[in-house]
């Protein structure tokens, strides 16, 4: 069955470099060629990590940065595409819109953590708040991009059918800028993880980012790395349904903006 | 009724100049955005907003002069934008190589493409605070984590964009007998390179991202530090004297680079729209 | 893509072929991976030999696997079975001294070289010229077909047909045993198709390489060829080869009028219209 043999082949080969390289930490972390209480070996980590999950002590971080992370992308991609829509429909909305946005976009959101902080203190308020921010830009520019990309003789044929505006948004324009927007969603979902994750760090209310941050003050070395796998992790996870959801959402488009 | 007869009853006027210009401009949006700005002046001068946090624009952009002509602004704005620069270069020295590497050899490929699909997804700040005791507080943890982030994007793009050039190129290379190295320097690279540049500038934003948030972990120096230490301090207007400034530093790099990208690959934006008049 | 299909020629060009080499075309045959995972057969089984400086055409029903054959035999593609023999060496896989003309002539000139640069891409490699040396190969060559005066344009500047000649000259600038022509013409306007068919016969009487032209339209193929293969629907196999036995050389209007052009032309759209679906093998389309 020379297909399986290649899928082994595979995953052997992609397992290779990984396996290797864990080893070589561990070789070096236990033969003190590295210090250890700089880089402990994996199999330390590892311990460490188990401590975390069976305690349940990752439950609440990891539920609380899930949650932010969530409700900031959901406000950020939803007001985004809406307002995409918009822009992208109506010459007048775009035109009044449009130098607000190119003056607003360059701007790294970062920079707006102290701003921000100022008006609403440290905290789940500004952290979802960020993230709205920081997700919203991605997906409004494509979203526009898609709208836009929409050929208006798809749109021309439905309305000589006689539909009506809302009824063309939902059945055609959504649709066939689908695959823009979920590029767009899939940058900002992202750059959303780097957002909380920064801002738990620096406000230090609880969350992965803070869990990371705290431990590593504390000299525990081993459970910060544990706390980050673990965000990792989540990352992996949240990637992997990202694009089941995209091919199932947009499977009959090409590869589309990256 | 006749066609003839119907198209006499409703004649359609071609747009005058001024319509045109009325539909294309922004002067609407351009109104808007001084508007906004008056009434952020209006509501921090007369009160309307009290909050130490909420200074007037002119006081901001006061600030900002006085902050870049002979304050502190400048030097540090300089030497987050040098942090950056060789963060950026070095990630993607790594990573064009790479990509190639990656698209062009099947075992390569196998061996890496997932591992570097598998640590993608982490968030780079996250990797700061565990790596702070193997590289100390310094230049070389940003730097790590600057590279880090646009390494990513740029390997995968790079990738992706040499296995997407048209096939045709390389089949005029073989049938030419030009030898492998040849066609990778006259043809391959050409031919990716609309797709490299494009990931390139997509990383330049992720980067400058990245070099604030570094600054403001790190706390060492650099815009990041020097807008969370205004913060601390409670100088409002120095902070955002200093977003302006990264907003303002943030634009101009990137027009700078679309007009680089379309200078170097003239050929790719040409040679497109001749041939979809032609096709 | 990968690294492997840049190939490497440079072996199979040093060593010289004899002038006025036979090409063998000896059982080919090719089938691809279907979407089904089932092998799809493109190529039954084709032999075909064919004579030094002949001009062959290659005509069949769309679809029946003649870009196929030809780049099987131009080496970019493998053949399932059989050999190609050039001279009596086996090339197969390994184009040598064999040129192939693309189908899509204006992606095949690649956009970031001007034209110039273009030609000398088809020959620089191997014979290293200096700078003004390869220049003036190169418009001598694009003097051939007209174009002296567009060295320094880019491809996606020039027109349609202008893109073909460039290709033309390209190609013949790597001075080729064998030119293999896929469908050259079929893209651009029936007038400049006449154009460059006599600018075709004007080369190939000059250089006298062998020449296998595929083509759809059977009026060309009669009005270039010294003969005519004819494939049947796929899987392709040959079902006859034609004589064309007009006298060169050949007048663009005065040839197609002749009472001899019509009557071989009447016999192959005949042959195509009515029986080339089912051919010689049975096939249940």
């Amino acid at each position: 069955m020379p297909h399986l043999r290649e899928r082994a082949i595979a995953i052997l080969a992609g397992c290779l470099v990984p396996a290797v390289a864990l080893l070589a930490l561990e070789i070096a972390a236990r033969s003190g060629a590295v210090n250890p209480t700089f880089l402990p070996p994996p199999s330390a980590i590892l311990d460490s990590l188990r401590d975390v999950v069976l305690s349940g002590k990752f439950a609440l971080p990891l539920g609380q940065t899930l949650l932010l992370l969530f409700i900031g992308y959901g406000i950020g991609a939803f007001a985004a595409i809406c307002l995409g829509v918009l822009m992208g429909s109506s010459r007048a909305i775009y035109n009044l819109l449009e130098p607000l946005i190119e003056l607003l976009r360059p701007l790294p959101k970062p920079a707006l953590l102290p701003s921000l902080i100022l008006f609403l203190g440290l905290g789940a308020k500004m952290e979802v708040t960020i993230v709205a921010l920081g997700c919203f830009f991605p997906v409004l520019i494509n979203t526009l991009q898609g709208v836009r990309a929409v050929e208006p003789t798809m749109i021309n044929t439905a309305r000589t059918f006689g539909h009506g505006t809302v009824a063309i948004w939902r059945r055609i324009l959504l649709p066939a800028s689908a695959p823009y927007i979920l590029a767009g969603m899939r940058i900002s979902l992202g750059l959303g993880l780097i957002l909380v994750v920064t801002a738990e760090m620096i406000s230090g209310t609880g969350g992965l980012g803070d869990a990371i941050l705290t431990s590593q003050r504390s000299f525990l070395v081993k459970e910060s790395y544990a706390w980050l796998v673990i965000l990792a992790v989540l990352g992996l996870l949240l990637t992997w349904l990202f694009t089941r959801l995209e091919q199932r959402l947009a499977f009959w488009s090409g590869p589309q903006a990256r | 009724m006749t066609i003839a007869a119907e198209s006499k009853l409703r004649p359609v006027a071609a747009p005058s100049a001024y319509r045109l210009w009325l539909r294309n401009s922004r002067a609407s949006g351009v109104l808007l955005v001084l508007l906004l700005l008056c009434l952020w002046e209006a509501s921090a001068r007369f009160g309307i907003v009290q909050s130490v946090n909420w200074p007037p624009f002119s006081a901001v952009m006061a600030s900002l002069v006085a902050g870049l002509v002979d304050g502190e602004l400048l030097p540090v704005f300089l030497s987050t934008l040098w942090r950056m620069a060789r963060g950026y270069a070095i990630g993607c020295a790594i990573a064009v190589p790479l990509g190639f590497a990656i698209a062009l050899w099947r075992p390569v490929r196998m061996a890496l493409l997932p591992t570097i699909e598998l640590l993608r997804p982490i968030p780079v700040p996250a990797i700061i605070p565990p790596l702070i005791f193997l590289l100390g507080l310094g230049d070389s943890l940003r730097l790590f984590a600057i590279a880090t982030a646009t390494f990513f994007p740029v390997a995968l793009n790079t990738f992706a964009g040499v296995r997407s050039i048209e096939p045709i190129y390389t089949q005029v290379a073989r049938t030419f007998g030009v030898p492998r190295w040849t066609a990778l320097r006259r043809v391959v690279f050409p031919a990716a390179l609309p797709f490299i540049l494009a990931g390139l500038r997509t990383s330049l934003g992720l980067a400058f991202i990245v070099t604030v948030i570094a600054e403001m972990i790190v706390g060492q120096d650099g815009i990041g530090y020097y807008l969370v230490a205004m913060q601390f301090a409670l100088r409002a207007p120095e902070m955002y004297a200093g977003i302006i400034l990264v907003t303002c530093a943030a634009y101009l790099l990137n027009r700078l680079f679309v007009a680089w990208e379309a200078r170097a690959i003239r050929w790719a934006r040409l040679a497109d729209t001749a041939w979809g008049d032609a096709a | 893509m990968s690294a492997a299909a840049l190939g490497d020629k440079a072996a199979s060009v040093a060593s010289p072929t004899p002038a006025g080499a036979r090409l063998r075309i000896d059982e080919v045959s090719k089938a691809f991976l279907g979407p089904d995972g089932g092998a799809v057969e493109a190529i039954g089984s084709v032999s075909l030999d064919i004579e030094p400086g002949e001009f062959l055409a290659i005509v069949g029903p769309s679809g029946c696997g003649k870009s196929t054959l030809l780049q099987v035999i131009a080496g970019l593609m493998q053949p399932s079975g059989g050999k190609i023999l050039l001279g009596g060496q086996d090339v197969t896989g390994e184009p040598a001294h064999m040129v192939y003309l693309f189908q899509q002539y204006s992606t095949s000139l690649l956009p970031w070289m001007t034209v110039e640069a273009n030609v000398m891409f088809a020959f620089n490699h191997r014979l290293k010229l200096g700078k003004a040396e390869a220049v003036a190969r190169c418009r001598a060559y694009l003097a051939m077909v007209g174009l002296a005066d567009f060295v320094r344009h880019y491809p996606w500047q020039l027109s349609g047909g202008m893109q073909q000649r460039v290709a033309i000259a390209r190609a013949l600038a790597a001075e080729p045993k064998v030119l293999l022509m896929d469908e050259p013409f079929s893209s651009v306007d029936a007038l400049t198709r006449l154009d460059l068919h006599a600018l075709i016969l004007d080369l190939w009487a000059a250089k006298r390489f062998t020449a296998v032209l595929v083509t759809h339209d059977v009026d060309e193929a009669i009005f270039l060829a010294d003969r005519v293969a004819v494939l049947t629907h796929r899987p392709a196999a040959l079902a006859e080869v034609v004589a064309t036995k007009l006298p060169r050389p050949r007048r663009s209007i005065e040839t197609r009028e002749s009472p001899e052009f019509l009557a071989l032309r009447h016999r192959l759209l005949d042959y195509l219209l009515a029986r080339g679906k089912d051919g010689s093998h049975a096939s249940p389309a």
